[in-house]
């Protein structure tokens, strides 16, 4: 009977540790969440049965320490040369589960790239926060703040619009930076994170790269108010919810890297968010593979096992099509961001296009894929017990996010048809 | 905004009467249900009560398709297809799961009243079912994917997921994890497929409380909130002769077509839904930091004139077949094959086409189109199940395969 590992990875990419921490991760997934994950839907707001499965993974297992130098508690992964592609392996795994905790422990990660990332570690933040996520067992979630009421997706429009729209301001009072604005949807808000890393400008309107500031936030910092999570379609343990920063004080050393540095490094940021974006949904599909695998042998059509029907296994075919080539884009980009020294840096203007072309591509085909899925299923699909339509919501929250779709669309044509007015 | 202004529909098909239940039907819904959509989620059975209450019963909805002698509302004639198709999208542009719940129980009204299969006997005894000052609302079993090794008969490849054995005249039907397309744990009636005399299709109606009905836990699905559907076993249900209409296959396929027409009317009321929504959306809404009208951007434009097109010829097609289905002097029996071959492909068609809508219009809204708060995901999710409910795709693939290509084994 074929599984989930008979999908291809490209071999020759893999870390030594792969073998290690991927196991670990899926028996994570298979005790902590799969049984309790029908159940999630209405634990949106409270996590009663969503945080246990956090505290497991990144307080006990320790896996919030990824990216933290080693003598600071961390996994020193932020200096390896196959990062990328590990912790693809491990979002892959827990999306297999629930994509929602993908998404969820992947954010968490996501500011501090910009600071534990060779070859832009930044040392004193390195040391400033490691103790907040290296020394607990709990669970400790960091967030970016970048969505904006009047925006919606200009942050990440940055070609276009390179931050003139930013409306939070950072004000340098001193050695202080004074930060006010108004924030929505962040992944790990609505009460969860402890650590914002805040997009905000420093001049209003001001087109100049200088002027892109990247600064940490401390949720319990005075002015900082989180609301409540909204309520949405699914992704239950990914809490969002609208942020104000009403005249917050940080130090002045608490900007990620400094004028035109910050944009440069949100821009691989951007990158890696993108790449995660396909193992959230890789790994959904690959569990609605192991679904329809089930019910396809269970269920009878025309008086024989679903998959036996010619007609139900050109479906089956286009499913495991899809899963395949998904992973092995998936992997690909992730090696793409590893191999600097081949590729160009994760910044660069071709990675950035090329991860946001990937996480396009890789998001339709899992819609389409799920649709599929529920479809083949009749009324069973629809069936929460069965999971694929948990999978079907989900992937579809996925393909909207880092500026959804038409945003991929524009920024892909820009680049590969050096398109000037869009 | 006039119902039929903005994505025509044939109006010389449309009586005064329906043109005129279709406004009240307007008002209704924006009285008692669009306004209270977010707060029907934390109460959805306690707070939709009174809405389908005057819909059902003040308003007749749930009885229309019964003889006025019964006290029902008197549409028999095989004019009630265009009726129910526009009821129902007035009702499902309101709530797709109460228009869900309402096309289940048309459909088997037609199939109990409507010219020319009519049951006058049998459409009286359900009179005081659906008849009364409390909604009643019936939901039929259809055939479904088999399970295991149980060889059951089937109706064009999937089993009946009851089987009968008849003594006496009666029936005695048998069956485990029964899935109804609606409402399994709070139906009045369920209408059961199975194989009757000689293994012809046959309908047989069981009461909720007969005895060996055991209605099992409810299920929570992807959407359709309205419908608290639960499985079913029935464990020797004994139904009388005088309870069972034998359909047939005309009869089957007469049932399906105008079940397809009524589900693809509740699909084509959340399309106008999401509509209204996604208008607001694009008159409000700026891009780009240029102070752009989100309308107005040429990719955002192609998007909308995609969701426009497939709800103007979605809701043609669906005014079309209930038109076909109402004159069976121009286009033959409502239960013929080619009949049957075009509703399921009008179904099919509407509800596919409109997740494509559906789909553009999450895309354009971003995260506020799959969050709660902005009632676009709701639409999304309903008419999703609907499409995955009614008939497995793989099966309706072939049901019109058969008609079209005249397959012979399959």
């Amino acid at each position: 009977m074929r599984t989930v590992d008979d999908f291809t990875r490209p071999l020759e990419y893999l870390t030594p540790l792969d073998r290690y921490l991927g196991p670990i991760a899926r028996n994570w997934a298979e005790t902590q969440v799969f049984p309790f994950r029908r159940e999630y839907d209405e634990d949106w707001e409270e996590h009663r049965l969503i945080e246990p499965a956090f505290k497991a993974l990144m307080g006990e297992l320790g896996f919030q320490r990824f990216f933290f130098p080693e003598d600071l508690g961390g996994f020193g992964m932020g200096h390896s040369d196959c990062t990328a592609v590990l912790a693809y392996r491990i979002v892959e795994e827990i999306s297999r589960a629930d994509s929602a905790f993908g998404v969820a422990f992947a954010v968490l990660h996501w500011p501090l790239l910009m600071i534990c990332l060779e070859p832009h570690v930044n040392r004193r933040l390195c040391e400033e926060f490691a103790p907040m996520f290296c020394k607990t067992d709990e669970a400790v979630f960091a967030a970016n703040a970048m969505t904006e009421p009047q925006g919606g997706s200009d942050i990440e429009n940055l070609d276009l619009l390179k931050g003139s729209t930013i409306r939070t301001t950072a004000t340098r009072d001193g050695d202080e930076w004074v930060i006010s604005g108004h924030k929505l949807w962040p992944t790990n808000s609505g009460g969860a994170a402890k650590l914002f890393g805040v997009v905000c400008t420093t001049r209003p309107g001001s087109t100049d790269p200088d002027d892109f500031a990247f600064i940490y936030v401390p949720a319990d910092l005075p002015g900082v108010t989180q609301g409540k999570p909204y309520q949405k379609a699914g992704m239950a343990a990914d809490k969002n919810s609208d942020i104000w920063f009403e005249d917050v004080r940080v130090p002045v050393w608490y900007r990620a890297q400094g004028p035109g540095d910050d944009l440069k490094y949100f821009k691989e940021m951007v990158a890696w968010g993108n790449m995660a974006t396909i193992g959230f949904v890789g790994g959904a599909m690959m569990n609605a593979f192991e679904i329809l695998r089930d019910f396809s042998n269970e269920k009878t059509f025309r008086g024989k096992p679903l998959k036996e029907n010619d007609d139900v296994a050109g479906v089956l075919a286009d499913v495991a099509t899809s899963i395949d080539v998904v992973r092995v884009l998936g992997y690909q980009m992730a090696r793409m961001m590893d191999r600097t020294d081949l590729y160009g840096p994760g910044w660069s203007d071709e990675i950035v296009i090329k991860a946001r072309a990937y996480k396009y591509f890789a998001c339709d085909r899992a819609v389409e894929m799920l649709g599929k899925a529920l479809d083949l299923m009749g009324p069973f699909g629809s069936d929460r017990a069965l999971d694929i339509e948990k999978h079907w919501r989900d992937v579809k929250i996925c393909q909207l996010w880092l500026g959804g779709k038409q945003l991929a669309q524009m920024e892909v044509a820009r680049w590969w048809y050096d398109c000037e007015t869009l | 905004m006039k119902y039929q202004d903005l994505f025509p529909v044939p109006t010389e098909w449309v009586g005064d009467a329906d043109l005129s239940m279709a406004e009240t039907l307007a008002a209704w819904g924006e009285r008692e249900v669009k306004d209270g959509r977010l707060e029907h989620r934390e109460d959805y059975e306690g707070l939709l009560e009174p809405a389908m209450r005057r819909l059902f019963v003040e308003l007749g909805l749930g009885s229309m398709l019964l003889p006025e002698e019964s006290g029902g509302g008197g549409c028999t004639e095989p004019g009630a297809a265009m009726t129910c198709a526009v009821a129902l999208e007035s009702v499902g542009s309101a709530d797709t799961g109460l228009a869900f719940l309402l096309a289940n129980t048309l459909a088997v009204q037609a199939a109990l009243a409507v010219e020319p299969v009519g049951d006058e006997a049998l459409s009286g005894a359900m009179a005081e079912v659906f008849c009364t000052d409390v909604p009643a609302v019936a939901s039929l079993v259809l055939p479904a994917y088999g399970a295991g090794s149980v060889g059951r008969a089937r109706f064009n490849g999937l089993d009946h997921q009851v089987s009968a054995e008849k003594n006496n005249g009666a029936w005695t039907l048998k069956g485990k994890d029964v899935r109804p397309q609606c409402s399994g744990a709070t139906a009045d009636l369920f209408a059961v497929t199975f194989a009757g005399d000689d293994g012809a299709p046959a309908l047989a109606l069981v009461g909720s409380t007969d005895k060996g009905l055991k209605v099992g836990r409810p299920f929570k699905k992807t959407g359709l909130a309205a419908s608290v559907n639960a499985d079913l076993d029935f464990d020797g249900v004994a139904v009388t002769a005088a309870s069972v209409i034998p359909l047939g296959p005309g009869g089957m396929r007469e049932l399906l077509s105008r079940y397809y027409s009524g589900c693809a009317a509740a699909c084509m009321g959340a399309l106008l839904a999401a509509y209204e929504i996604i208008r607001e959306w694009g008159d409000t809404r700026v891009i780009k930091g240029k102070g752009q009208v989100f309308k107005e951007n040429p990719l955002v434009a192609s998007l909308m004139g995609e969701i426009g097109a497939a709800m103007a010829t979605d809701r043609l097609l669906t005014y079309d077949l209930a038109r076909l289905l109402s004159r069976p002097d121009l286009y033959g029996p409502p239960g013929s094959p080619a009949m049957f071959a075009t509703a399921t492909a009008v179904f099919k068609q509407v509800s596919r086409s409109g997740m494509r809508a559906l789909d553009n219009v999450m895309e354009l809204m971003a995260s506020a189109g799959y969050a709660t708060e902005w009632n676009l995901e709701r639409y999304w999710r309903d008419v999703k199940t609907i499409e995955a409910y009614v008939v497995p795709d793989t099966a309706a693939k072939v049901d019109m395969a058969r008609h079209y290509f005249d397959l012979e084994t399959i």
